[in-house]
Formats: structure tokens, sequence, C-alpha cells
């Protein structure tokens, strides 16, 4: 298996590890029993049922998950397994607001509704990288740390060459988190009332 | 450490993370423009007229679909289409035979690709397999690229990639091109890949996924993608061919899904394929069928179409002698006319490819249950001048 293989088997798996941490609402369940529902659950994302394992299939459908989705995949279970949220709600708000704007313009353009294809950009675009770096010490300035972790994440990932993709794009945001952004930017009203540290 | 210790740390981590950034934008090699077409080389032939067809072996698919292939060593040719019980079914898979130049005979067909095999190497779930391309990259080793759906329909899918260093006889375990945002879905081949001067391979490809537009994808030498150029926007164009003449010019053409007339589309380059025209309708018809195209040593440009604006009983051949503005019907291969008719009338899917000696080879998908090979040469093309 080569290393990006693994590391996108990985992040399907944290997705899949984070959905049914939340769904079932681990975090009330006695400590000890956390962590074996969640030991239990890593054998049965991870273990290959036949061919596949269920990291497989989940990356089959979503591909390999940006450093967003993962960061948001990896609090939500140390959320749900320690009780601890890690993520306060200034900085969750901030990164949902970069994520939905930062989707709002690659991914339209990206259905080829005009020349101009932002997606293209993250091959290698000087201007790209400059605002993201803008983005990114604006940031570090507001003291929004999750928002700084996922660009140096995301831009690690990329030049080891973690994921079979060499755009950029691919590292930051994808569209698991993007909706995940934008359902909890929408009103409370317009959606179930969630908790405020809900988990992705 | 402490809270301001943390906070330097993290800007200095910043510091060096777009350092990698920027000097990996900076080194990476520029786009350079297309390599010298193989055909300008190939020596004129002095062989009588010859013209020939025969279908391809199939003994086991009920219907095949989109073939594809290319010259390989010791005077053969070796192509690629996919099989099953039918299109998009989960039994579909690739299968390759090789035919003698000399002997003029196809081997029997055997399998290369089976949804099984694609779905255990690339280590994700595949439902179903599509279209083939065979090309060759800056090395010169058989680049066979394909398509592969893991959810939904054609607008689902990915395109993977396998590599032989043997001609054909054994490849690399397939690998996923990533190609799109969204769950790198909707990226699919049908347009022969071409080189560029740099080493770069650049890869026709189209997206369905609620629009449907052509891209011509540049992969490194592993075969990754590392940039990529629009050829076409909106809803109405997909399965581009690219043609270079030089190293800063080529036409390209596209099957046209859009409102009456249908016709189909042209867009130029001038500057290497970093900028492309916008894309305009060509007098030819297109009952949103996909095309070939290939430039022949003398300049001439063959056009393989089917000529006919709602369906796709009459496979043709058009020639221009100037580069793609004005063209010439050269040959009918099926229709009306033509030969003892499939038992669907459906000839489609074209390939063209020309061999060292410069004889044109045009495989197609002849009544959706064989494929059909036709093998004419120069001599027999100015006959139809």
């Amino acid at each position: 298996m080569s290393a990006s293989d693994a590391f996108g088997l990985f992040g399907s798996g944290l997705l899949g590890l984070a959905a049914v941490a939340t769904a079932i609402r681990l975090r009330r369940l006695p400590v000890r029993a956390r962590y074996a529902v969640m030991l239990a659950a890593a054998l049965a994302v991870f273990v290959p049922i036949g061919e596949l394992s269920i990291a497989a299939c989940v990356r089959g459908v979503t591909g390999d998950l940006s450093m967003s989705t993962l960061v948001l995949a990896g609090a939500a279970c140390f959320a749900q397994l320690t009780g601890r949220t890690l993520i306060g709600l200034r900085d969750r708000q901030a990164l949902c607001w970069l994520l939905a704007l930062a989707a709002a313009f690659l991914y339209p353009f990206a259905l080829g509704w005009t020349r101009f294809d932002p997606y293209a950009l993250g091959y290698g675009s000087i201007a790209f990288l400059t605002a993201l770096l803008v983005i990114t010490l604006a940031a570090w300035w507001a003291r929004l740390h999750v928002i700084v972790l996922v660009v140096i994440a995301a831009a690690l990932a990329y030049l080891v060459g973690a994921y079979e993709s060499r755009n950029l794009w691919d590292y930051l945001i994808d569209p698991l988190a993007s909706v995940y952004a934008l359902v909890r930017l929408l009103p409370p009203r317009t959606v179930l009332q969630q908790p405020a540290n809900r988990s992705p | 450490m402490t809270a301001r210790g943390q906070r330097w740390a993290s800007l200095a981590a910043v510091a060096l993370a777009f350092a990698g950034l920027y000097f990996r934008v900076i080194t990476a090699l520029p786009p350079g423009g297309f390599a010298p077409p193989p055909s300008a080389a190939r020596a004129a032939s002095t062989a009588p007229p010859l013209y020939e067809a025969q279908l391809l072996p199939n003994t086991s698919a009920a219907s095949v679909h989109s073939a594809t292939a290319a010259e390989i060593s010791g005077g053969r040719l070796r192509a690629f289409w996919y099989g099953g019980s039918r299109e998009g079914a989960s039994d579909v898979a690739i299968y390759t035979s090789v035919y003698s130049l000399r002997q003029k005979d196809w081997s029997p067909e055997s399998v290369v690709v089976t949804r099984e095999f694609a779905q255990r190497h690339l280590r994700r779930s595949v439902r179903k397999l599509g279209n083939p391309v065979v090309g060759r990259d800056s090395k010169g080793r058989l680049c066979l690229y394909f398509v592969s759906v893991s959810v939904g329909g054609w607008a689902g899918s990915a395109v993977n990639l396998m590599v032989s260093e043997d001609e054909g006889e054994t490849w690399s375990p397939p690998r996923r091109l990533i190609a799109s945002p969204f769950f790198n879905i909707s990226t699919l081949v049908k347009g022969a890949p071409l080189l560029f001067s740099g080493g770069a391979v650049g890869l026709p490809v189209y997206h369905e996924l609620l629009g449907k537009f052509g891209e011509l994808l540049r992969l490194d030498a592993e075969g990754r993608a590392i940039g990529k150029t629009r050829l076409s926007w909106g809803q109405s164009s997909l399965q581009p061919v690219i043609v270079p003449r030089s190293e800063t010019e080529a036409v390209g053409f596209m099957r046209y899904a859009g409102d009456p007339p249908n016709r189909i589309l042209i867009v130029r380059t001038g500057d290497g394929g970093v900028h492309w025209s916008r894309p305009e309708k060509t007098a030819l018809p297109n009952p949103n069928a996909a095309i070939a195209s290939a430039l022949l040593s003398d300049g001439a440009l063959l056009l393989a179409f089917n000529n006919a604006e709602e369906n796709r009983e009459d496979l043709s051949l058009a020639l221009s002698a100037d580069f793609g503005h004005t063209w010439r019907i050269a040959h009918r291969f099926e229709g009306a006319s033509g030969p003892a008719p499939a038992p669907v009338p459906e000839y489609s899917y074209p390939w063209i490819v020309q061999d060292r000696d410069g004889d044109v080879h045009v495989l197609y998908t002849w009544g959706r249950s064989r494929i059909k090979h036709v093998r004419f040469n120069r001599a027999w093309l100015e006959g139809k001048r």
C-alpha cells in the first residue's frame, strides 16, 4: 500500500469514526465504554470485509479528504472521547466562514460556468499562494488558531505529497467540509437546534 | 512553552510552510509548448492504394464500445476497448488485442482491467468501468487511461492510469488521477493524449457534472495532474480531441451537446495550449457523438465523425488542407450506401492512429457489438482528394 493510499484511507476512516461517535453521542457513555466503542468502531471501519474496508468504500465516494475535514473530524472524535471541546466557538465560526467563502469561490466556477477556473490556481499560482498567506497571517493576528493549523497542515501535506492530488485546493477544502460549514452558518431556526459545540 | 512562545512558534510554522509552497511554485518547470507531432517525421509511402476493413475479435462481450489504439514495437498496433453485458454493467472489462501490420490480423482479445481488479488496486469501491484511451509518455512507456465510476452514472466518473514498460504485456497497478474538487468525480477521457516539449503529457478530459465542458490536463512524469487549461465552459461541449501542428499551434474539436444546429465545435491555440479560443461551431454536423482527428505528415488534417445531426448511422472521413478552416468529405465508412449494416445501425466513437509507414488506422464501434478496424494508406487517400 502506498503512503498516499494509507493516508487517504486513514482520513476516510477518521471521518467514519467521527460520524459514529457523534451519531451515538459517545460522550454520554462511561469513559471506558467510550474507548471500547471507538476501538470496535475502528476495527469495523479499517478492517476489510471481503475485498474492501468501510474506509475504502467511503474513500470511493468522497475521495481523499481535506485537512479541514480531518481537523474537524479529529476534534469531534476527541470531544466525544474526552468530553472536552478542542475547537472553541469563535474558532469554529471563523473556520466555517472561511470554508463557506472558499467554497463559493471555488465550486461554481469549477462546475464550468465560465472560462475562469479557480481550481487550476491550486496547481501553482503565486497570486493564490499570496492570497492564502494574507488570510493565514490575518487569522494568526486574530488568534484564530484552527485556521492557522488547517493551513499549515494542508501546506505540509501538499509539500510531502501525502495525497494523490498535486492541487493545493484538495488539501485545504472538500465538499463535505463546505457543506458542514454552510449548515453551521445557517440561522438556528433554519436547521434543527444543535448544541453549541456540535461535532461534524 | 508559554502562550507567547506558542504564538511565535505558530508564526514560524506559517513562515516555513509558505516558504516551502513558494519554493515549489517558483522552481516548477515552465509548461513548454507541444512536442513536435510524430507524424512529421514519417516518410511518404510509395505503396499502391490500400483500403481494407475487418472486425476485431469478440468472443465474450455482448456489448463493446470506445476503442483506442497505439502503434507498438515489432510493426504492431495494440487496441483497447470496453465490453460487457451492456454499457455500465458491473461485468464490463477493458479488453486488448494486437494487430500485426504485416500479417494484417488481430490476436484473440484478452482482458486487461476488470472492475474487481481496479477496485482492489485503487483501494476504493468501483461500480463500473468506461472509456479507455492509450498513449505514450515522454519515456516512451505505454499509458492506459480509463474511466471508472464509484457512485452514480457517468457524471460520477474518475480517470485512472496504468503504465506498461513492455508494450502492453504487463501493467502497473492502476492509479487515480485527481482532476476535480468535487470528490474528484466527473472527469472522463476520450481524446488521445499528447506530449509537451518539457516531457509532460497533455490529456484531454471532460466533465459531465451539471456542466459539460472540456479541459486539457497536464500530467508529470509520474502521471499526476500538475496543471490544466479550460478548453470550453457551459453545458454543451465534451470529449475534446487535440491535434498539435507545431510547438505553439494546435486545433481542438469537441462533441456538441447543446441546442441545434448540432455541429462539431472547434477551438485553437497559438501559444502552446496556455490560452484557447472561444469554441465555435464548424460546418460539420454532430449528433452528440464522439469524433477523432489526426494530422498527416503532409499537413492534411483527418476527421472521423458521424455525418448527421440526429443519429450515428453515418460515419465519415473529412479532410482539411488548411488545418481545420475548411473541410471536404473524403469517404463514408458506414452509411446508407456503405457495407453490410450492423444489427444495430450505430457506428461511433472513432479513433485514428497513423503508423510508421504512414498508413492510417481507424477503429470504431460497429453496431455496439463489435469494434471495426479500417486501414488505408496515403495512395488510397490521394485518390479521394
